[in-house]
């Protein structure tokens, strides 16, 4: 019986039915085939039920509509940009005037009205619109870099694997090059030099100050802790029985690589999706904290929390509150990214759990050893 | 009667050691001759003689060997432990720049020309270790200068005969310099006249060490000098001791104080909250002024410590240069609306006060600072500015601003470049880190169009800051003359002003001021104030009585404990 190689595993436990294998067909009380069920249905289902995980996807998803609403809120409510200085302006708080940044050079704190609802920085900027549009720059930088490294690593990856040989030695050392420095090292050398000069290649030209530089040196240098994973899983794919099926049907690598195996890995890209965009948006504030991500003036939760270092003991929600939006959206997707796998793998928190109980056991077996 | 006997003992006892603590504690009617380490004794009169003090530096002094330290850090220790033939009076304010025969008997007498500089040196005068001074120290002391090298050489190696070539190792001495240690004779021969020269011998950098000091950086073991204090216990990058030098009472030279501590320990901090706080609850003496006080912790200052911490004013210049050699600032009028847009109020704010706002290249303490309005008034107009960029068919040029990392300056380009977007150009900011800022935007290769830029004084003399807009300042690396500001009028006047010696400023004061005026009329930067640095003690000194310098900050040796 030809099965399509491609079908999706209706088991439950992940693995993908494989072409030529000796699986059972599932039936019916009628004796008919059971109508299949996918496992991204499956997954979907077991995600419903991880209330823990929806509500934190529902939290990143508040703060990315919030973020998404920047311009909006600048506009209608705030009445101001986000690098529009009022150092020598005044506010109206509760009927009283109030400098926006006294002449001792302290800014004001949370007014909790329209105009400075949250205060502002040292150059009289609406810190709220900051943290706004500083989030959608954060959020932007996050998921550029996710597509860049999930798009370049599942090519590198899937070549890798599937080609062995040459390619894998080139392209393997390659990626321990890039895995060998220190990813904020990386990220800073990086940074520094193309914030002066922009990157050109070819026809793409992008200045040093445009947002997607920094997206591609985050982008880049996750790289390998995509590609690697993804390698070691299509070494395993590449000697099933549905490959060599295609291959002996005459399909081409590129039709093998994309039909075949993609999909095969395709769970595995899913579950990274979000972890990725969480490191992407935690790496993204540490450089731009350190000056090498995000360049100035634009805001973004890393550059708000360096300017407000030296306010803290005055000025606490300077560097409170990009903080705290910061730590709200790395860990709502962190845990929301959980859930996505434990549903679509389940099978990993199994693993996870196992080695979590031989962890323990052998560290029991050392101390009772030295006793 | 033995008890007796031992009573009348120790009120003997005591009485003698009541007369040698009044003694030691008594005030110098001749400014010298007290050495003593008591600690104790406070007599009616004169500062209290004796004791340690600590000051905290957030920031490293660069070079503790005085033939190459340039920084504040360095020279706040050195102007009292290396002097040289000429030095500055002890004052505050504008009195401080008043020059003094430091090592040498008397002023100089300067040729008809001024290019000849003459010089007889004290006699009988040692360094810290002992050995005599000699009049060739002195040109062993300027060759070792150029040689190791001091960042500001050029203020010799420009000017004094032969030191070019010495410099480019042409020549085995420096032929312009000669000295007879028999009559103590030293001569210098210039090139060129050069007003500022007696300026530039009163460098602690050419101060006298002693001939065969070796030719290499001596920080971690600072060569001997000859001053009323010595380095001594160098922790390199921790900490060091500037120690009271006892053979410096012998020399009565008039009008160097010998100081009135026995030793200042230096402590270096990495964080300026703590080194702020510690001097606030007393644990240390002195907030060194080259650091930025938290702007945190300035109320809390300012309230607890009225009595302690005073803002004083450096004679500096902080400006926006303005590439005249390129679009759009090769246009005047642009430059123009920049000057009438900027609001040196907010800049004010954001250096936390610590700033005094102006518009002229000379800043006040600088003879020749203009006392007249702005020529584009003191108010911001951002509408008649961004009118002017309309006009001049300006509007939305791209423009890239340069900046430092570090703060204010980092905020003073986020308000200039918001500033520059209001009147109608498309700014938009490169910020690169402190270390590589000048000599990145001294390259010819980025040619800045507009950025930040600050000059300190080295020097009381208007040509130090008029050096920032000669046109043979131009250079293609470190090049000083951000704006490339070219102007033939300027390079007239500045050819024969340069020449006044420093002695005879006040003559050309009123020409000073004309000059000064016609550059900010044709707006070649914008200039938005000097800064003014932290004076701030703890409770256990003489606050009002210590003397703050206007080049060199606290004069450790006015500073005496309560």
């Amino acid at each position: 019986m030809a099965i399509d190689p491609a079908t999706p595993d209706t088991t439950g436990t992940g693995a993908i039915r494989e072409a030529g294998g000796d699986v059972p067909a599932a039936v019916g009380p009628d004796g008919r085939p059971a109508a299949g069920i996918g496992p991204y249905r499956l997954g979907l289902r077991r995600l419903r039920r991880n209330k823990v995980a929806l509500a934190f996807g529902a939290l990143f998803l508040v703060i990315v509509v919030l973020c998404l609403a920047a311009p909006l809120y600048a506009d209608h409510v705030a009445h101001t940009g986000p690098n529009d200085n009022h150092v020598t302006e005044q506010v109206t708080v509760r009927g009283e005037q109030k400098d926006v940044v006294s002449p001792a050079g302290l800014p004001i704190g949370p007014t909790w009205q329209g105009r400075f609802l949250l205060g502002a920085d040292q150059n009289g900027r609406d810190l709220a619109v900051r943290l706004l549009y500083g989030g959608r720059n954060s959020l932007q930088v996050g998921f550029v870099a996710t597509l860049i490294t999930m798009v370049l690593a599942t090519i590198v990856g899937i070549c890798a694997g599937y080609f062995r040989g040459a390619v894998d030695g080139v392209l393997a050392r390659i990626l321990d090059l890039i895995w060998a420095y220190p990813v904020v090292l990386l990220g800073i050398a990086l940074g520094t030099s193309l914030a002066l000069g922009g990157i050109t290649i070819g026809p793409l030209e992008l200045s040093g100050n445009s947002l997607y530089v920094p997206a591609a040196i985050i982008g880049i240098v996750y790289i390998p802790y995509v590609a690697k994973p993804i390698r070691g899983q299509v070494l395993g794919l590449r000697e099933k029985e549905f490959v060599d099926a295609a291959r002996v049907q005459g399909a081409s690598s590129l039709h093998i690589m994309s039909r075949e195996i993609l999909p095969n890995v395709a769970s595995t890209l899913i579950v990274f999706l979000p972890l990725m965009v969480a490191n992407a948006i935690l790496l993204e504030a540490a450089l731009s904290y350190l000056g090498a991500g995000i360049q100035p003036p634009n805001p973004s939760w890393g550059t708000m929390i360096s300017d407000g270092i030296r306010l803290i003991p005055s000025a606490i929600h300077l560097t409170f509150v990009p903080g705290a939006m910061l730590v709200l959206a790395v860990l709502g997707i962190n845990v929301f990214g959980d859930g996505v796998r434990d549903a679509l793998d389940p099978r990993a928190r199994v693993r996870i759990s196992a080695a979590r109980e031989e962890k323990i056991s052998d560290e029991a077996m050392e101390a009772t050893v030295e006793h | 009667m033995r008890f007796w006997a031992r009573i009348a003992c120790a009120m003997l006892v005591a009485l003698a050691l009541s007369v040698f603590v009044a003694a030691c504690g008594g005030g110098d009617d001749e400014g010298g001759g007290t050495t003593s380490a008591e600690t104790t004794g406070g007599a009616a009169g004169g500062a209290r003689q004796g004791g340690t003090i600590t000051v905290l530096m957030g920031t490293a002094p660069d070079y503790l060997d005085p033939q190459l330290a340039y920084t504040t850090q360095a020279v706040e220790a050195h102007w009292i432990s290396y002097t040289g033939l000429l030095t500055y009076a002890r004052a505050d304010g504008e009195a401080g720049t008043r020059l003094l025969p430091g090592l040498a008997e008397d002023l100089p007498t300067i040729s008809r020309d001024g290019r000849t500089y003459d010089f007889v040196l004290r006699r009988g005068l040692r360094y810290s270790d002992g050995t005599p001074v000699r009049a060739t120290d002195f040109p062993y002391s300027v060759e070792r200068m150029v040689r190791i090298p001091w960042g500001g050489r050029s203020f010799v190696t420009n000017y004094v005969v032969g030191a070019q070539e010495y410099d480019t190792g042409r020549a085995r001495s420096i032929s312009g310099i000669t000295a007879n240690d028999a009559t103590g004779r030293i001569t210098i021969r210039l090139r060129e006249a050069y007003g500022a020269f007696e300026n530039v011998l009163a460098f602690p950098a050419l101060a006298f060490v002693p001939s065969g000091t070796p030719m290499r950086n001596l920080s971690s073991d600072p060569p001997p000098g000859v001053g009323p204090y010595m380095l001594d216990n160098v922790v390199p990058n921790r900490s060091f001791t500037v120690r009271r030098n006892p053979l410096f009472a012998d020399f009565r030279i008039p009008d160097i104080p010998l100081g009135n501590l026995d030793a200042i320990n230096v402590r270096l901090v990495s964080n300026t909250n703590s080194e702020a706080q510690q001097v606030l609850n007393n644990q240390a003496d002195i907030f060194d002024p080259g650091d930025t006080l938290p702007p945190a912790l300035l109320p809390q200052i300012e309230s607890q410590a009225r009595d302690r911490f005073e803002r004083k004013p450096v004679p500096s210049t902080f400006y926006f240069f303005l590439n005249t050699t390129k679009p759009p600032f090769d246009n005047e009028r642009a430059r123009q609306a920049v000057n009438m847009a900027l609001d040196r109020d907010a800049l004010v704010r954001l250096s936390s006060g610590f700033f005094e706002p102006s518009c002229f290249f000379l800043p006040e303490g600088i003879v020749g600072h203009p006392d007249s309005p702005c020529p584009f008034g003191d108010e911001p107009d951002i509408e008649g500015a961004r009118r002017i960029i309309r006009e001049e068919g300006l509007e939305g040029t791209r423009l890239v601003v340069w900046g430092q990392e570090r703060s204010p300056r980092k905020e003073y380009v986020d308000y200039y470049t918001d500033m520059l977007n209001r009147i109608g150009f498309d700014a938009q900011e490169r910020i690169i880190a402190d270390t590589v800022y000048f000599p990145t935007i001294g390259n010819e290769r980025t040619d800045p169009q507009t950025g930040f830029a600050n000059w300190l004084q080295d020097f009381p003399n208007p040509s130090d800051f008029y050096l920032l807009l000669d046109a043979r300042s131009i250079q293609p690396t470190n090049n000083q003359n951000f704006s490339k500001v070219d102007d033939p009028f300027i390079q007239r006047q500045l050819l024969r002003l340069n020449t006044v010696p420093a002695s005879r400023l006040d003559t050309v004061a009123d020409d000073w001021r004309s000059l000064d005026e016609y550059t900010a009329r044709r707006a070649y930067n914008a200039v938005f104030g000097s800064i003014s640095v932290p004076k701030f003690f703890s409770e256990r000194l003489n606050f009002e009585d210590a003397i703050f310098h206007p080049l060199y900050f606290n004069d450790w040796s006015s500073i005496s404990l309560k």
